[in-house]
């Protein structure tokens, strides 16, 4: 494999892994609400696993 | 629950939910205004209350829903038999507290005649489990995990020895009370057509066991299941609304074991209109068939 083919899959894999955290793990609802006028906002509620 | 079910109605999901693991730090983000609205124990509201942050109980989130388990295969089978042992309690600042020194009282024990120490929700019935307690005193559905792991044995319930007895409360910050009083009432509104919808029948807690365990708590949707339906009085739902006699019995127990050092009276710390407001509503039209809600 040339050392292009092998950089070209390395950023391929990195872009892929990437784009899969930011889809999967980042929390896009809450750094939007956070973005918003106050009196837009939704409230962010704070609870406990438990009844 | 209320969360899952008004992202599906015609106007979408009226607050973001966040998910934390144990009261201390609830108390912080709601401190610093990370969180405007939270579900924390009624004791720890109130004392925040009293210390000046500028919070105000306006609703329950559930009646009954704790309970006091031991060893299954223990020495214990009756509150006297607590004497000297390690009881795990979710915080000082907790009914799931208060339930056990009022059960000692009522058996003529003092609160020093057992070892309470403090532990996250999720941390106790594994502690059972391994032998690093005797007990614990918390809410479900911890208690049914312990029961349903087979190593936990329910020595009471709360409404036993607590008739009435609540526990989670949400709170919301004063500012947000100030500015937006519509919005804290369409999310009272929603807790309480969530209270009713839970209370309307085994297959709507069965359908609410299913995605709460998924999606929000993380847990097996077979343990809430077994929470939510074999009894349906462990944990009940409505009504909801805070009445002054049922807080100023948890006042006074907290001015009793010191967690209070002053009479805060019952206008201070709670704001009765939304629960006024919400007083006609109506369940949620949902249910495992349907993708909307109403």
């Amino acid at each position: 494999m040339s050392v292009k083919r092998l950089v070209g899959f390395l950023l391929g894999w990195v872009t892929l892994v990437t784009a899969a955290h930011l889809w999967l793990n980042a929390d896009w609802s809450a750094l939007w609400n956070d973005r918003l006028p106050l009196d837009q906002r939704k409230f962010n509620v704070a609870y406990i696993p438990v009844t | 629950m209320t969360d899952y079910v008004s992202r599906r109605t015609a106007s979408g999901n009226i607050f973001l939910p966040k998910k934390f693991q144990g009261f201390p730090e609830i108390k912080e983000a709601l401190i610093a205004d990370r969180m405007q609205a939270a579900f924390m124990v009624a004791p720890m509201a109130i004392a925040l209350r009293s210390q000046g942050v500028p919070i105000k109980i306006v609703y329950l989130g559930h009646r009954y829903g704790s309970a006091v388990v031991v060893r299954r295969d223990g020495p214990v089978h009756s509150v006297k038999d607590l004497v000297g042992k390690t009881m795990a309690i979710p915080s000082r600042f907790s009914d799931e507290h208060l339930i056990l020194v009022r059960a000692l009282k009522a058996n003529g024990l003092p609160r020093s005649a057992v070892k309470m120490i403090e532990m996250p929700p999720p941390d106790v019935a594994g502690a059972l489990a391994v032998n690093a307690i005797d007990g614990f005193s918390m809410g479900e559905p911890f208690p049914g995990q312990a029961e349903m792991g087979g190593y936990g044995r329910l020595l009471f319930k709360a409404q036993e020895y607590w008739p009435d007895f609540m526990s989670c409360v949400l709170v919301v910050r004063q500012d947000a009370i100030d500015r937006r009083p519509a919005a804290v009432q369409e999310l009272v509104d929603g807790i309480a057509r969530s209270g009713l919808w839970l209370d309307a029948g085994v297959a709507n807690r069965e359908h609410a066991a299913d995605f709460v365990g998924r999606y929000y708590y993380n847990q097996p949707p077979a343990l809430l299941r077994w929470v939510l339906t074999r009894d349906l009085t462990r944990v009940v739902y409505s009504p909801l609304a805070p009445r002054k006699a049922d807080f100023d019995l948890v006042r006074d127990l907290m001015l009793e074991t010191g967690l209070l050092d002053r009479p805060i009276p019952f206008e201070e710390y709670v704001d009765t209109r939304f629960a006024d407001g919400a007083a006609g509503a109506r369940p949620w039209v949902f249910s495992a068939a349907s993708t909307a809600a109403q």
